[in-house]
C-alpha cells in the first residue's frame, strides 16, 4: 500500500511538473469557438484554412466559427450560454436578446478588466489603445464581477443620427430644391407634401416612414437601451442642437405616450395620414418592412425615414436608381444602443479565456487577419483594383459574415464602391460625434418584468397605429394612455428613474 | 313507373337519406373543402406571380404577370435543396419506421393483461406527458450526454418516443384484440414475437398505420430540433429548417429594422421575395401531401373493421 501511494505521489508529481514546464515554454494548442451573428456563410473552408494556419503561427490556436445567422442567433446562443456549452467568444449587443447587460449580471461573460485578472492589460492593449474613448467608456457597465468591462466593443458605425431620406428626383421635378426640405421640418412640409400629392396621384404616398423612427426623430427622444426592444415605452428627450447637453426634461426617462410632444407628433401625423401622404400599409407590423423596402426600391416617395450609416446616401441612390440625399435631423450623438451595438464578449465557461482575449486583440488591431475573416480569401472571394480597392466576386455570395458584428471594422480596406480614404472619413465622422448625457445607462428590466410584457402587449396595439396616423389619437390616444396605466406604467416609469438616478449617482 | 322505380331505389339502398339533406351535406361539405383547398391553390398562385406584381397590387388570385422567377431561384440553390430534400426523406423514413417499432413494442405488454409491471410502466411513460424536464436540461442532455449533435440521430432520436402514441397504441389494440385470441395463440404453440408480429399485427395494422402518419408528419414538418442541435454540418439539415431559416431571418430583421437602421437595408440583400417563401412551401407540402392517400386507407379500414367478425 505504502508503495503504491509513493508511486501515485511521484508520478503526480511529474505529471505537474511537465504541465508547469510545458505552460512556461509556450502556448498549448487550442482550439477557440466563436459565435457570430447575422451570417451568410455557406462554405467558409478556403478561409478557415487561412485563418487557422495564420492563428497557429500566432497564438497556436484553430478557431472554429459558428456562423449564426439573423433569425436563429437569438435562440442558439441564449441556449447555448444557459447549458453551458464549450463556447468560448459570442456575438453580443445592447440591443437583441443576447443581451450584454443582462448576461454580464448573470455571470455570463469574463469581466476583462479585472483587477486580479485584467485580461485587457495583459494581452489587448493595443487593442485598447485603438478604440475611441466613448466605445471603451461605453462598454463598462455593472455586472456579476463589479463595474467593469464585459467585452470587446467593435468600431464600426457607433453614432446614430436620423436622417429624411429624401428623393431628390423627385423633388426637383416639382421645382423644389434640397434646401427646402433642410429648411423646413416635419411640421412645415406640408406644402410640399400635397404639391407632390397632387401632381403624382392618388395611389402615391409622398411620406415612406416607419412609425417608431419618424416619432424618434420629429419628438427628438432617443431609445433607452434595456426597455423593450419591440416597442420602445420610454424616452429620453434629448438636446436637439447639442446633443451632449441636456435636453428640455433634464435627465429623466419618461412615458413615451404621455408627453406634449408625442400628442402633438401624432396629431400632425394623423392630419398628414387622413391627407393620403402615409400609405396606410405602414401600419401593419409585419409588412410595413416589406412594402417601405418596395416602395424604397421603385422610387416611389418623397420624404422617408432613415436612421443613417456613412454613405448610405451613395449606396441607396445606386440600389434605387435615383438621387437620394439624406437630411440629418440632429447632429450625429452616440449612446448605450449604439456604442454596445455590436461586441463580442468571452464566455465564463470558456476553457482558455486567455487565449480567447489574445484572439481578440489580434483580431481587432491586425488588417490582415479581420480582412480574411470578414471579406473572404483575396483572389477567391475579392480582389484588389488597381487602387487597392475591394472588388467582391461571385464566391462572395457563400461568405458573407456580418462586417460590423465582428469588431473593428477600420482596419478594413476599404471596398469599391466605398471609395479611397472612406476609413479616414468614416474615422473622422464617427470620431465626432458627442455621447448624450446618459450614456453607459441601461435599464435592468427584472424587477418589473410583469409590467413591462403587459405594457409591451398594449402598446403592440396602438403605438404602431398612432405613429402611422393610422388610428384618430383624440380618440385613441387618452384610451392607450389609460390601458398603459392600468398595465402599471408608472411602476415600469419609477423603477427606470430609480435606477437612472442612482448610475447618474455613480458616474 | 317513375314510383315504382324510386321506391325500388330505396329498397335497394338501405341507408339513403332524403334529397334536401344530402343536398345540404354536400353543400357544407364541400364549402369545407373548399376552404381547405382555396388557401392552397392561393400559395400556389403567388409563388408564380411575379415579384413587380406583388409590389404593385400585393397578393393576389389573378396577378399582374406571372414568373417562374420563384422557382429558378429554388433549383439554383441547388445541392443544398436537394440535399435537404433527401435529408427530409431519409429523416422522415427512418424516424417513422423506428419509432412505430418502439411505440408498438411498448404499447403490446401495456395491454397484455399477465404482463406484472404493467401499472408501472404505463405510469413511467404517462408521467413524462404532464412533467418534462423544460428546454434547457433537454438540451443538455440530448447535446452533452447522448452526442446528439450535428448529426442525423439529433433529428431523428428526440422524437422516437411519444407517450400519446402510446396510449393510442394501447387503446388500440385492448379495443381490437380480444385477449383469446392471445391465449389461442399460445396453446397452439406461438411464441411471443410470433404472437405479436404474426398474430396481433395484422389486426392492429389501422392502428399502426394512424400512428404511423402522426409520426411521418411530426418528422417531415419539424425544424425546431434543426434550430437546436445543427448548427455546423449544413449537410444533415432538413428541407423545413431551409424555408424557417429565411423565414426567420426576414422576421428578425421586420422586427429590429428600426434598431438595425442602415444596416437592414445591407441585410435585405440576402432576404426571399415573397413568392419565394411560397415556392418553398409548395416544394414542401407535395411530397406530404402525396402521402396522404397511402395512408388513409388504412385509417378509414381501422373506422370500419374490428378484429371479431360476427
Amino acid at each position: 500500500m505504502k508503495k503504491f501511494l509513493a508511486l501515485l505521489l511521484t508520478l503526480m508529481l511529474v505529471a505537474g511538473v511537465t504541465t508547469f514546464a510545458s505552460a512556461e515554454a509556450a502556448l498549448e494548442p487550442v482550439e477557440l469557438t466563436i459565435m457570430f451573428h447575422g451570417s451568410n456563410v455557406t462554405d467558409d473552408s478556403a478561409v478557415m484554412e487561412k485563418v487557422n494556419a495564420y492563428l497557429k503561427e500566432k497564438i497556436n490556436a484553430t478557431l472554429n466559427v459558428i456562423w449564426g445567422t439573423w433569425g436563429d442567433f437569438d435562440d442558439n446562443s441564449t441556449m447555448s450560454l444557459n447549458a453551458g456549452d464549450p463556447i468560448d467568444m459570442y456575438f453580443t449587443c445592447s440591443w437583441s436578446r443576447d443581451e450584454y447587460n443582462t448576461y454580464a449580471k448573470k455571470g455570463m461573460w469574463v469581466r476583462l478588466d479585472d483587477p486580479d485578472n485584467n485580461l485587457i492589460e495583459k494581452y489587448a492593449s493595443d487593442l485598447w489603445s485603438t478604440l475611441p474613448q466613448v466605445l471603451t467608456d461605453g462598454a463598462k457597465i455593472q455586472g456579476s464581477d463589479g463595474l467593469g468591462v464585459y467585452a470587446v466593443p467593435g468600431y464600426k458605425d457607433i453614432a446614430t443620427q436620423n436622417c429624411w431620406d429624401v428623393n431628390v428626383d423627385l423633388l426637383e421635378k416639382y421645382g423644389y430644391t434640397l434646401d427646402d426640405i433642410k429648411n423646413a421640418n416635419y411640421y412645415t412640409f406640408g406644402d410640399i407634401l400635397k404639391t407632390v400629392k397632387e401632381g403624382e396621384g392618388d395611389s402615391f404616398y409622398p411620406l415612406l416612414v416607419e412609425g417608431m423612427v419618424l416619432e424618434r426623430m420629429v419628438t427628438n427622444s432617443i431609445i433607452v437601451a434595456g426597455d423593450s426592444g419591440s416597442t420602445n415605452l420610454l424616452s429620453y428627450y434629448m438636446n436637439p442642437t447639442d446633443v451632449s447637453a441636456e435636453g428640455a426634461y433634464g435627465n429623466v426617462l419618461l412615458n413615451k405616450f404621455a408627453t406634449d410632444e408625442y400628442k402633438k407628433f401624432v396629431d400632425q401625423t394623423r392630419e398628414y395620414y387622413l391627407a393620403g401622404y402615409i400609405d396606410p400599409g405602414l401600419a401593419v407590423a409585419d409588412t410595413a418592412n416589406d412594402l417601405r423596402k418596395n416602395k424604397q426600391l421603385t422610387g416611389q416617395y418623397l420624404i422617408g425615414t432613415q436612421s443613417y450609416s456613412l454613405g448610405y446616401e451613395l449606396q441607396a441612390s445606386q440600389e434605387r436608381n435615383i438621387h437620394v440625399e439624406m437630411v440629418p435631423v440632429t447632429p450625429a450623438y452616440v449612446d448605450t444602443t449604439s456604442s454596445q451595438g455590436a461586441m463580442v464578449a468571452i464566455s465564463t465557461a470558456s476553457q482558455n479565456p486567455d487565449r480567447a482575449m489574445m484572439f481578440l486583440n489580434l483580431l481587432n488591431t491586425d488588417p490582415y487577419l479581420m480582412t480574411l475573416l470578414n471579406y473572404g480569401v483575396e483572389g477567391i472571394h475579392y480582389n484588389l483594383n488597381a487602387d487597392g480597392l475591394v472588388e467582391f466576386t461571385d464566391k462572395r455570395a457563400d461568405y458573407q459574415p456580418w462586417t460590423n458584428g465582428m469588431g473593428n471594422v477600420t482596419i478594413l480596406p476599404a471596398t469599391a464602391d466605398q471609395g479611397k480614404g472612406f476609413w479616414d472619413t468614416f474615422k473622422a465622422y464617427y470620431g465626432e460625434a458627442k455621447k448624450i448625457p446618459i450614456i453607459g445607462f441601461t435599464f435592468d428590466p427584472t424587477n418589473v418584468q410583469v409590467e413591462q410584457s403587459a405594457l409591451v402587449n398594449v402598446a403592440a396595439e396602438y403605438a404602431l397605429a398612432l405613429d402611422t396616423g393610422a388610428v384618430d389619437p383624440a380618440e385613441k390616444l387618452p384610451e392607450f394612455l389609460q390601458k398603459l396605466n392600468d398595465a402599471g406604467m408608472q411602476a415600469y416609469l419609477d423603477e427606470a428613474n430609480a435606477q437612472l438616478t442612482s448610475f447618474l449617482a455613480a458616474k | 313507373m317513375q314510383t315504382h322505380l324510386s321506391t325500388g331505389k330505396r329498397n335497394l339502398r338501405l341507408n339513403t337519406i332524403s334529397a334536401p339533406a344530402e343536398t345540404a351535406f354536400h353543400l357544407i361539405l364541400g364549402l369545407f373543402s373548399l376552404f381547405c383547398v382555396v388557401p392552397f391553390l392561393f400559395v400556389i398562385i403567388i409563388s408564380f406571380t411575379s415579384e413587380d406584381s406583388i409590389r404593385q397590387i400585393g397578393y393576389s388570385f389573378i396577378p399582374l404577370s406571372w414568373s417562374t422567377d420563384a422557382y429558378s431561384f429554388v433549383f439554383k440553390l441547388g445541392d443544398a435543396l436537394w440535399r435537404s430534400y433527401f435529408n427530409s426523406f431519409f429523416i422522415t423514413v427512418v424516424g417513422t419506421v423506428v419509432s412505430v417499432l418502439l411505440t408498438l413494442l411498448y404499447a403490446y405488454p401495456l395491454f397484455r393483461k399477465d404482463f406484472r409491471q404493467r401499472q408501472f410502466f404505463n405510469f413511467f411513460s404517462f408521467f413524462t406527458m404532464i412533467f418534462g424536464g423544460g428546454l434547457v436540461p433537454t438540451y443538455i442532455i440530448c447535446k452533452n450526454v447522448l452526442g446528439l449533435s450535428e448529426n442525423y440521430a439529433a433529428l431523428i432520436v428526440p422524437m422516437l418516443f411519444s407517450p400519446f402514441n402510446v396510449i393510442i397504441m394501447r387503446t388500440f389494440l385492448q379495443t381490437s384484440v380480444p385477449t383469446e385470441l392471445i391465449e389461442a395463440a399460445t396453446i397452439d404453440g406461438s411464441g411471443e414475437y410470433n404472437t405479436l408480429f404474426k398474430i396481433v399485427l395484422p389486426i392492429v395494422k389501422p392502428g399502426v398505420a394512424t400512428i404511423a402518419l402522426l409520426n411521418a408528419l411530426a418528422y417531415w414538418n419539424e425544424w425546431f430540433l434543426a434550430l437546436l442541435y445543427i448548427r455546423q454540418n449544413t449537410d444533415v439539415i432538413p428541407l423545413q429548417y431551409l424555408l424557417m431559416k429565411m423565414q426567420r431571418n426576414a422576421d428578425f430583421i421586420a422586427k429590429n429594422s428600426h434598431l438595425l437602421g442602415s444596416e437592414a437595408a445591407n441585410v435585405a440583400v440576402n432576404l426571399p421575395s415573397q413568392s419565394l417563401k411560397m415556392a418553398l412551401v409548395v416544394l414542401i407540402v407535395v411530397p406530404i401531401a402525396c402521402a396522404y392517400p397511402f395512408f388513409q386507407r388504412f385509417v378509414v379500414a381501422g373506422l370500419t373493421i374490428g378484429s371479431v367478425k360476427g
